[in-house]
């Protein structure tokens, strides 16, 4: 298995960071979907142990971006979807990667971004890479 | 009362584990082997003696069971011969069972055979001759998705070989345009997109028939990589085809061929992945003999299987599209023609192969 790569950020929240509880399980209420992608360059929404969402990371490391990750499980997934189509309009399909605060797509479209080159550009507005 | 022999009781370690234990007695066949033990193999051993003796009043020396009490009133000539009558019924309804599970272990193993049967004709259609697919072909076939995509895939190598010969013929003669050449860069183009289409619908039917392989050669399916041509290997095989490449298209094709490595491995890395998952699923809780909810676990994991194959898929058809828009007309000509007959050529070998004269033993 690939090791990932942990870019420890120095900035507060910007460029990534690991994977954060599922929604709903903190006292306070489920967590802002939508503070969340904005708040953080790369949000990736998948399945716990879900196979295309280790591919879409796979490829985010080999950028050098470190996204942070949300367990969507049968608890939160309700909730989850709930927040992401007031976001986006509709309901997405998992796994659903965020850039810059907007919905990219799902592996097919990270994976067609990564074959055209389009990719790193976009991961650079969203200031996910400093290079 | 006369307890009962051993012969009512079946233990419950040799319990089958689809049954639940009241209902155990039935799967013991006539000569008394657990009928799970059969190998599906064997085709169907007919005993002549099923069925013929209801009451039979000669067989055991077994005693009345205890649910039977209300009977205590009669007669005990009568009581025996009540019980013989019983126990004779209910192996007759033991030996009827084990009948139907070797008739119907039987049943798959002929459309095992048959479906061998048809692929192996299917592969001798391959070689060029016509497409006289006998019946056998649709009927041996269990699965009327895969039996089209079968037929569909045959029709479309045809094409792929006409299709090719039309190409050579038009890259040879220099009265061809670029023009010319550019419709069919983009037919070639198509067809191989029409069969990404094809196999999408087939890995819905059924996604482990795509993976194994089974609808190409034996030579193509050395070369395999989640159901399909490796990405990688379209690289390596068209390259030494299109020189002369001008700077910028080395570059372009350099990025190309290392954005394609890494999707590649991220994708051969997630197939592991999926690998795990599947295998944990179905080892889970193992000795208890209860297997329903962990397979049916399991399958619902394989719908990820059949996206992954598309996302294979994909990634070629980018690729694909990729190396020929980086490249001028004539050189993705050149290179959709060196690609095809790339692919005739495996076929080529498995043919040879698979009729090579063998030493007689």
């Amino acid at each position: 298995m690939q090791k990932a790569l942990h870019y420890r950020n120095l900035l507060p929240s910007s460029a990534g960071g690991s994977a954060i509880p599922p929604p709903g399980d903190n006292q306070s209420g489920s967590v802002n979907l939508r503070k969340l992608v904005a708040d953080n360059a790369v949000v990736v929404f998948a399945r716990k142990g879900c196979c295309m969402c280790h591919v879409v990371k796979l490829l985010l490391n080999g950028h050098g971006v470190n996204p942070t990750v949300v367990d969507v499980d049968d608890h939160n997934e309700g909730d989850v979807t709930d927040q992401l189509s007031r976001i986006v309009g509709a309901a997405p399909q998992f796994p659903a990667v965020f850039v810059g605060g907007e919905l990219f797509g799902g592996l097919e479209q990270v994976m067609g971004a990564h074959i055209s080159g389009e990719l790193v550009p976009r991961l650079r507005e969203a200031r996910a890479l400093w290079l | 009362m006369m307890n009962s022999t051993s012969t009512h009781f079946v233990p419950s370690r040799r319990m089958g584990i689809y049954e639940p234990i009241h209902q155990m007695g039935m799967w013991v066949d006539f000569k008394g082997n657990d009928c799970l033990d059969a190998s599906p193999p064997m085709i169907l051993e007919v005993d002549p003696k099923l069925d013929n003796q209801s009451e039979d009043t000669s067989h055991g020396t077994v005693g009345p069971s205890h649910k039977y009490d209300q009977e205590a009133s009669k007669p005990p000539k009568v009581l025996r011969r009540l019980a013989q009558n019983r126990e004779a019924a209910r192996k007759s309804r033991l030996r009827k069972k084990a009948y139907v599970q070797q008739l119907e272990s039987s049943k798959l193993r002929l459309i095992q055979l048959e479906q061998e049967l048809g692929r192996a004709r299917q592969q001798g259609l391959y070689a060029g001759s016509a497409l006289d697919a006998s019946p056998l072909d649709y009927a041996g076939c269990t699965n009327p998705g895969i039996a089209t995509f079968e037929l569909e895939y045959g029709q479309w190598v045809e094409e792929q070989d006409r299709d090719l010969s039309d190409l050579r013929d038009a890259l040879h003669s220099s009265e061809t345009r670029d023009s010319e050449l550019q419709k069919f860069v983009d037919d070639g183009l198509r067809h191989y997109f029409e069969l990404f289409r094809m196999k999408a619908i087939a890995a819905k039917t059924d996604v482990f028939y795509l993976m194994s392989g089974m609808w190409k050669t034996s030579a193509e399916r050395f070369f395999f990589w989640i159901g399909g041509f490796r990405p990688s290997e379209l690289l390596k095989v068209l390259l030494p085809h299109l020189e002369p490449l001008s700077e910028q298209q080395c570059l372009d094709l350099g990025n190309l061929a290392q954005s394609c490595q890494q999707a590649e491995d991220a994708l051969s890395q997630g197939m592991e992945q999926l690998h795990l998952i599947v295998g944990e699923a179905v080892a889970k809780q193992l000795g208890e003999g209860n297997y329903l909810p962990m397979v049916g676990a399991a399958i619902e994991k394989l719908d990820d299987l059949v996206r992954f194959v598309g996302q294979a898929d994909h990634l070629r058809q980018e690729i694909l599209q990729h190396i020929l828009r980086i490249l001028t007309t004539r050189q993705a000509a050149r290179g959709l023609l060196a690609l095809g007959e790339y692919f005739q050529r495996l076929r080529a070998l498995s043919l040879l192969w698979s009729s090579r004269p063998r030493e007689s033993s």
